[in-house]
């Protein structure tokens, strides 16, 4: 691979970077909370490097497939280092693996945090926390969209942001310009949900933070309890709506915006996708009917929010389910392995992974008793070819593989059989809130140094698909 | 009339023996000269050797004045080429066979209008047509369909026990007080005859018989041989996926039947399954019995056999029919077979090659003929007319007016309402007529409605 490229292209992204640590300067002016010279610092630390970067190395030309592997993963990487600058500087976080474990946490859209007090950060550091998340979630949708498809990675050729048919459907040619059409769609909810909120009656900062958090799938809350804080049925649908809405392929909402609404009809991923939350609700609701819950309305509000929050990857909690009946929690669970739709800022296996792994199961079972039948897995009404097939039970096996390893090292750690597994799901899912001591009430803050580590490395694999990362590790990868 | 057909193939051969025989004129261009004198030699037509596409050919068999061309040579390209030139030398009707949905297809950019074809034939997509439309009626082998769908013409082969078995048609007369439908043909052995009131239906013959599609539930009702339990959905096996198989399985998926296809290429196989929703895609050879009856061959109502291979159709159609499949049909293309088949105990034979030329004949001869249909096996025809505004034949009974020997008015349909003819029935101005004509009467029936 082509180092000096990649350094540059790192640079590049640095100085982009640096633009953004401006912001929320703007918001420490307005609050007078005394924190805008950390972000001036951390501005010119940033620019410093990228600028030293991109000069010391050669513009080169086109980046190569297996550039691309190491110009994402890094790019992750070092976002996540010095986004991490102004938490570092201010002493609000005084722990650099802290402010990196609490950074990665929002450019991997998870919403994991350490911070056991919230409410006493700085608003601007608040509103950097809720950035960090969108601007994670902008590159996961050009990433899942035009990015990873390119590189073939784990089957995600098949979402390529354009939809099979007649040419006039394809979205652009080119990455920057599909780029641009899913940023404007992704621009547009964000601010149609921030004015949602600010008609419920939150502030213009905490609906543009929690905007940020629901569209990018993230999760951090500006407030210690959550979206539980404003206890608002209006604001818990409000957010719920829009996490199921960035829980679908962006692709499909820039159809659906172009007055093609019948894309969603005819997408079997978006409808597998609301046939299992609304299933999923449909089960919590029973079975918290009379245990936790009296009124029906009730329930289905707290019992929607928990599963669309849980599915879509964005760990925001208005209940503490871990008071709920096991059933419910084990089905809370097996949601977060699922995840959002491909192309959606949403983590964990995807739903069209999950449902393309059951109808590869159900062929298999079919083959056993008609032999000789000739059938294929299909999506839609196109098949699916058989190097996907291959790609997408490869991430299966890797998934399931990094779980247990991670999951073995927390409880190497000394962290107990729930709680570890629980914590690496919601990191690998980039959810946020697990079970155990991790639970929607608790925090990571507790947990070993290594297990910081380990956890931060699950975030920043699960969210770059596996095999961006783990590639990485292939001495070959590094050879001319 | 003056007819220009190109190419001597299968479909322009059985074209210029239909058409000669009616009285036309015919010259047929074919490029091989050995080729066109056995035609010439067997038919009564004229035959210039040259290419079809090619204006000097085209003006060397007189294409000024030509009344209807037909181009129906093997290339597409050919046959779009030779109309193109035809509409230049001012032919009213142009008929071409293309093989390419490029342009049969729904939304073909040079569709048949732009091409300035009056008729575009498919002759695989005919033949699929028909294998479906046989296939959705139970005991019938051969269906056509007049004035719109509503009266319809049904073969059915008679077997031994059959409820018509031994019935001579005035008995059957009878009967026809509660089922309205006439029997206008019988067909045994070699022979075709228009049955009279003391002719039988024997065991192994097949009976032709016209009916409005109101009735034909009850009429299968009658005509039914075993009741057919019907706690599932009809099963329909296909051998065969080629173009044919592919369109046929889609058809009977339309009609809600439990399709399995039997294809022996195992790339084709995957091909044929991303093509079809529900069907099930079989790689298997079509005589290998064991994997067919594994899947259910002998509890299917109808085998359908479409490769292109004649015998492997025959020979499978007869394995499945033997091992208790409920129908059997089969395509052969060789004319020789196309007359043997049947009397093996195949339930129909069909050929693209007949297909292709009914639906030819079907359109050019549209004059006062509306529809027509051939029957297999024999020369046989079922035509419909129109009665013409101040007709001699208006208002007289039927049996004062001297319809032709061997020939027989199948039904009358007057706007809404319809009819299944006596001596006493009369016609009137625009009634629309469906009537069976032995080939030997074909001439004097088109007269008898001029």
């Amino acid at each position: 691979m082509n180092i000096s490229l990649t350094l540059h292209i790192l640079g590049a992204m640095l100085i982009y970077l640096a633009g953004t640590l401006l912001l929320p300067i703007g918001v420490s002016i307005a609050y007078a909370d005394g924190a805008a010279l950390f972000f001036v610092e951390a501005a010119v630390i940033t620019l410093v490097a990228g600028v030293l970067l991109l000069r010391g190395t050669p513009p080169g030309k086109e980046p190569s497939v297996r550039d691309g592997f190491a110009i994402v993963t890094f790019g992750w990487t070092v976002f996540a280092l010095f986004g991490a600058l102004p938490f570092w500087l201010s002493g609000s976080i005084p722990s650099p693996l802290d402010a990196l474990f609490e950074t990665m946490s929002g450019f991997t859209t998870t919403g994991a945090s350490i911070l056991t007090d919230v409410e006493a950060l700085a608003p601007s550091l608040l509103f950097w926390r809720a950035l960090t998340h969108w601007l994670g979630g902008m590159g996961i949708i050009v990433l899942s969209l035009a990015i990873l498809p390119m590189l073939g990675v784990g089957g995600m050729q098949l979402f390529k942001a354009e939809v099979p048919g007649p040419t006039a459907d394809r979205l652009k040619p080119r990455i920057q310009d599909t780029a641009k059409l899913l940023w404007g769609v992704y621009v547009l909810l964000t601010i149609l949900q921030t004015l949602l909120l600010m008609a419920g009656g939150m502030s213009f900062l905490d609906s543009v933070c929690h905007a940020f958090a629901t569209m990018a799938t993230g999760g951090f809350s500006t407030r210690n309890a959550s979206v539980a804080a404003y206890g608002s049925a209006y604001i818990d649908w409000v957010v719920i709506l829009f996490m199921f809405l960035a829980g679908v392929n962006f692709s499909l909402h820039y159809q659906a915006l172009r007055g093609r609404l019948v894309t969603f009809r005819r997408n079997e991923e978006f409808l597998f996708y609301l046939a299992i939350t609304l299933t999923a609700t449909g089960l919590l609701v029973f079975f918290n009917h009379g245990t936790v819950y009296g009124g029906l309305l009730e329930n289905l509000r707290y019992s929607a929010f928990q599963v669309t929050s849980i599915l879509t990857t964005t760990g925001f909690a208005t209940a503490d389910y871990e008071k709920w009946p096991v059933i419910t929690q084990y089905l809370l669970v097996s949601l977060m392995f699922i995840g959002g739709c491909a192309g959606s800022t949403g983590g964990g296996m995807k739903v069209a992974r999950i449902l393309l792994l059951f109808k590869h199961a159900h062929v298999q079972l079919y083959r056993l008793i008609h032999p000789r039948a000739v059938r294929l897995v299909k999506l839609g009404s196109l098949p699916v070819d058989r190097e996907v097939m291959q790609a997408i039970l490869g991430f299966f096996a890797l998934f399931m593989g990094v779980f247990v390893v991670a999951s073995f090292l927390l409880a190497a750690c000394g962290m107990d059989l729930v709680s570890s597994g629980a914590a690496v799901i919601a990191t690998l899912s980039n959810i946020g809130p697990g079970l155990g001591s991790v639970g929607p009430v608790d925090n990571y803050a507790h947990i070993p140094a290594f297990g910081k580590g380990v956890l931060v490395l699950c975030m920043l694999m699960g969210r770059l698909e596996l095999f961006t990362v783990l590639v990485l590790i292939f001495p070959s990868f590094w050879r001319r | 009339m003056k007819i220009l057909i190109i190419g001597g193939g299968q479909v322009g051969f059985f074209l210029c023996e239909r058409l000669s025989a009616e009285g036309h004129e015919v010259i047929l261009v074919d490029r091989n000269p050995e080729h066109l004198r056995q035609v010439e030699d067997r038919l009564n037509v004229l035959g210039v050797a040259g290419n079809g596409a090619s204006a000097e050919t085209l003006e060397q068999a007189g294409i000024k004045g030509t009344d209807i061309f037909i181009a129906v040579t093997d290339l597409d390209e050919v046959n779009i080429l030779a109309c193109l030139l035809a509409r230049e030398y001012q032919v009213p009707t142009r008929v071409a066979r293309v093989k390419s949905i490029e342009y049969t297809g729904e939304g073909a950019v040079l569709s048949k209008e732009k091409l300035g074809i009056d008729l575009l034939i498919n002759p695989e997509d005919t033949v699929a047509e028909e294998i479906a439309r046989i296939s959705c009626r139970s005991g019938s082998f051969d269906v056509a369909e007049f004035v719109e769908g509503q009266i319809q013409f049904i073969g059915y082969r008679i077997t031994p026990g059959h409820p018509l078995c031994d019935l001579t048609l005035k008995e059957l007369g009878e009967i026809r007080g509660m089922y309205r439908f006439v029997v206008t043909a019988i067909s045994r052995g070699d022979q075709t005859i228009i049955p009279r009131g003391d002719d039988t239906i024997q065991a192994g013959d097949n009976i032709y018989i016209f009916a409005h599609q109101k009735d034909l539930p009850a009429l299968q009702y009658l005509l039914r041989h075993e009741p057919v339990p019907e706690k599932r959905r009809p099963r329909a096996f296909i051998l065969g996926g080629n173009h044919i198989g592919l369109n046929v399985a889609r058809e009977l998926e339309k009609l809600r039947f439990e399709v399995r296809l039997v294809e022996r290429d195992l790339e084709r196989c995957e091909q044929l399954a991303a093509k079809l929703d529900r069907a099930m895609v079989i790689h298997a050879e079509g005589t290998d019995i064991r994997t067919l009856l594994e899947e259910g061959v002998a509890e299917s109502e109808v085998f359908i056999a479409v490769t292109e291979n004649d015998e492997t159709n025959i020979l499978s159609s007869l394995l499945c029919k033997q091992h208790g499949t409920g129908r059997a049909l089969a395509l052969v293309n060789k004319p020789e077979l196309l007359k043997l088949a049947p009397s093996l105990g195949i339930d129909a034979c069909v050929s693209p090659r007949l297909s292709a030329a009914a639906a030819i004949l079907k359109y050019v001869r549209r004059g006062g003929v509306i529809s027509i249909a051939a029957i297999e096996g024999s020369n046989a025809e079922v035509l419909e007319f129109q009665v013409k505004e101040k007709s001699k034949l208006a208002g007289l009974p039927l049996r004062s007016l001297h319809f032709p020997a061997g020939a027989i008015i199948g039904a009358i349909v007057r706007q809404a309402s319809y009819e299944i003819p006596s001596g006493e029935s009369t016609l009137e101005p625009g009634d629309r007529v469906v009537v069976f004509a032995l080939p030997g009467a074909l001439a004097r029936v088109e007269r008898f409605f001029e």
